[in-house]
């Protein structure tokens, strides 16, 4: 059985195909004004690459913010059930999911059979999301991309303390005209990060095995960050990003 | 629903339909939360209306409160310095959270409307000393009023309030139960009306209308449709009617409540033999308490886990006000109740204002799919 999956998040929009509960392929694209061209887009370049036609996809469930702007899926579930849904089929073992994306951050628990158990999301503040990532690579003007890697180069965390994102990056911009070094900064701000979202996984209480999933889990600083900060592994896996569009997928195939 | 439209009227316009109220002689004193006497205020002659905060912008009250105020207390005060709340001829003050107690202070040093009382209340409610305490409370605020208003509370008029609360608070049970029994009948949003507009509309008009309303849903057919998965939210106040929509689009549907707001308003009946103000206590002394009051370590959680039994519940939403501090700190305590029997629930901090619809739909479809 053939079934797509779609998630409109804020920033991306993401597709991913399965046959039988196994990968065939997957594709992120800007999100960008029109949500429900994105989610159209984004499928329908996914499929040339496969050299598949619409017609051969049995099933589709469309999630994310933007799931209901989705018109041609089949059921729209939301992100929370489908990254529990998508990280328990890259590993059932998995008890704990913490998803960032663009601009929230969701911590889900599930069972031994990938049923969400509990959750928490962020909400009315974009602190611990991607979304603030951006900002503050913006004013650091680097490469979101290389942040990752230049923050584990830091040993010296700077220390940043404002929550709300416009003036944690006036701390940043001070810290900067300070002479403090760019690792140092990038290492700092993933403390932070990582210190927003634990104190949300806290709050659902964390089960081992971990996986972090969604855009953010990219950056490998960010999850040494949270490790250290919960005090345990987190395993990421090359599907991150469109975990939630593979886990809407997995459910295409129950309906 | 077209039928309920005074009691939409009503919520959806409070000024102006105390106004009208005023303009038949009437005098009205706000108040703010359940453990407010109305009995004696109503017995007194005047109106009890009670308080709900502002859906206008907070731009007076901020000088006079923390950041950390809730939006109830924020909203009351700007509704007090704006002019909103002119029609008032008073207020009472009783002493439940620390917010109120300090709004009071405020209250009192910045507004000008008349009449203004304390109800000093005990914080424990399982000891005789807090019986007698209470007592001497509500006696002297029956004198106050007396005095205050220049007017005279007779036993015989304090009983006859009393059997008229008895009657509200017994109808918006009866149709907490038929909604209970059957979801369907009536809309989340119809019930809220019903409920605030009960503490907000004229108390002899209610005991015409809400027996109106019991007779229409008895008379309503049994309702069909998809099977919804049954809620009971627990909190301070709801004052967002769009909730049970949400909800009710997500595929659940609010079956009871523990609110302020709803069945902590209405449960238990007072007394009616015998003094009228130690039935008035009684009844406080009894009734499913507020986190702001004691009655023993395992009643609130102990009450919640009977709620959600008796009436076939599949999951409890907590609605906490932010900033509510008696809420906030019994919430892991309560929590701890519902996990221990394995019943689900979810946290939803709210402010005068909800998230966004989109933020609310995902919470919640997620929360009736796990159930």
């Amino acid at each position: 059985m053939i079934t797509a999956g779609i998630d409109i998040g804020s920033i991306t929009a993401k597709a991913a195909v399965l046959e039988d509960g196994r990968i065939l392929g997957s594709k992120v694209a800007f999100t960008g004004y029109n949500a429900r061209q994105a989610g159209k887009n984004v499928f329908e370049d996914l499929l040339r690459e496969l050299d598949m036609d619409a017609s051969s996809i049995e099933k589709t469930v469309s999630t994310g913010y933007g799931r209901n702007s989705v018109k041609f899926a089949d059921k729209a579930m939301t992100e929370i059930i489908c990254h529990g849904a998508g990280a328990y089929y890259l590993n059932p073992e998995v008890r704990s999911i913490i998803d960032v994306g663009g601009q929230d951050s969701k911590v889900l628990t599930i069972d031994s059979d990938g049923r969400v158990k509990d959750f928490a999301m962020n909400d009315k503040c974009a602190a611990g999301t991607g979304r603030f990532l951006e900002v503050m690579a913006r004013a650091l003007e680097s490469d979101l991309d290389d942040f990752g890697d230049l923050s584990l180069k830091s040993d010296k965390p700077s220390k940043i303390s404002s929550i709300c994102t416009v003036f944690a990056e006036s701390e940043v911009i001070s810290l900067i005209s300070k002479g403090k070094s760019r690792e140092d900064i990038i290492a700092g701000i993933h403390e932070s990060v990582a210190s927003r979202i634990s104190s949300m996984a806290r709050r659902v209480g964390v089960k081992e095995p971990v996986m972090m999933t969604g855009g953010v889990a990219k950056n490998i600083g960010v999850v040494r960050a949270l490790e250290k900060a919960l005090g345990v592994s987190i395993e990421v896996s090359e599907f991150a990003q469109v975990n939630g569009a593979v886990g809407a997928a997995i459910m295409a195939m129950r309906l | 629903m077209e039928r309920l439209n005074d009691f939409y009227e009503a919520v959806s316009d409070t000024g102006n339909y105390i106004r009208n109220l005023k303009d038949g002689g009437k005098k009205v004193l706000g108040y703010l939360c359940s453990y407010t006497p109305e009995e004696i205020i109503l017995a007194a002659g005047i109106h009890p209306v009670r308080l709900f905060g502002t859906e206008g912008n907070i731009t007076l009250a901020d000088a006079h409160l923390q950041s950390y105020t809730c939006s109830l207390a924020r909203g009351v005060l700007e509704g007090a310095l704006s002019g909103e709340l002119d029609y008032l001829d008073g207020m009472v003050f009783p002493h439940t959270c620390d917010t109120i107690q300090r709004l009071s202070d405020i209250w009192r040093l910045n507004t000008d409307f008349g009449f203004f009382a304390d109800v000093v209340l005990p914080v424990k409610l399982n000891t005789e000393s807090a019986r007698e305490y209470m007592e001497d409370v509500l006696r002297r605020f029956r004198s106050e009023l007396e005095e205050g208003m220049g007017v005279t509370i007779t036993d015989g008029a304090l009983k006859e309030s009393i059997e008229k609360y008895n009657r509200i608070r017994g109808c918006l049970k009866t149709i907490y139960e038929l909604r209970s029994a059957d979801p369907g009948i009536l809309p989340g949003a119809d019930v809220h009306a019903i409920v605030k507009g009960s503490m907000i509309m004229d108390r002899d008009y209610l005991l015409e209308r809400l027996p109106e309303v019991i007779e229409m849903l008895r008379e309503k057919e049994p309702s069909t449709g998809a099977e919804r998965k049954r809620i009971v939210l627990t909190g301070s106040i709801c004052n967002h009617p769009d909730v049970y929509a949400i909800i009710e689009k997500s595929g659940g549907v609010v079956v009871w409540d523990d609110l302020c707001t709803g069945s902590r308003y209405f449960e238990g009946l007072t007394g009616t033999d015998g003094d009228p103000v130690k039935a008035i206590v009684n009844r406080y002394i009894e009734r499913l308490i507020c986190p702001a009051k004691h009655m023993s370590n395992t009643a609130r959680g102990d009450s919640l886990v009977e709620m959600v039994r008796k009436n076939n519940v599949q999951g409890v939403i907590f609605l906490l006000l932010k900033f509510c501090d008696p809420h906030d700190f019994d919430y892991p305590y309560i929590k701890g109740f519902l996990d221990r029997e394995d019943i689900p629930s979810m946290l939803l901090e709210i402010e005068d204002q909800l998230p966004s619809e989109g933020q609310l739909m995902t919470r919640f479809e997620t929360f009736i799919h796990m159930l």
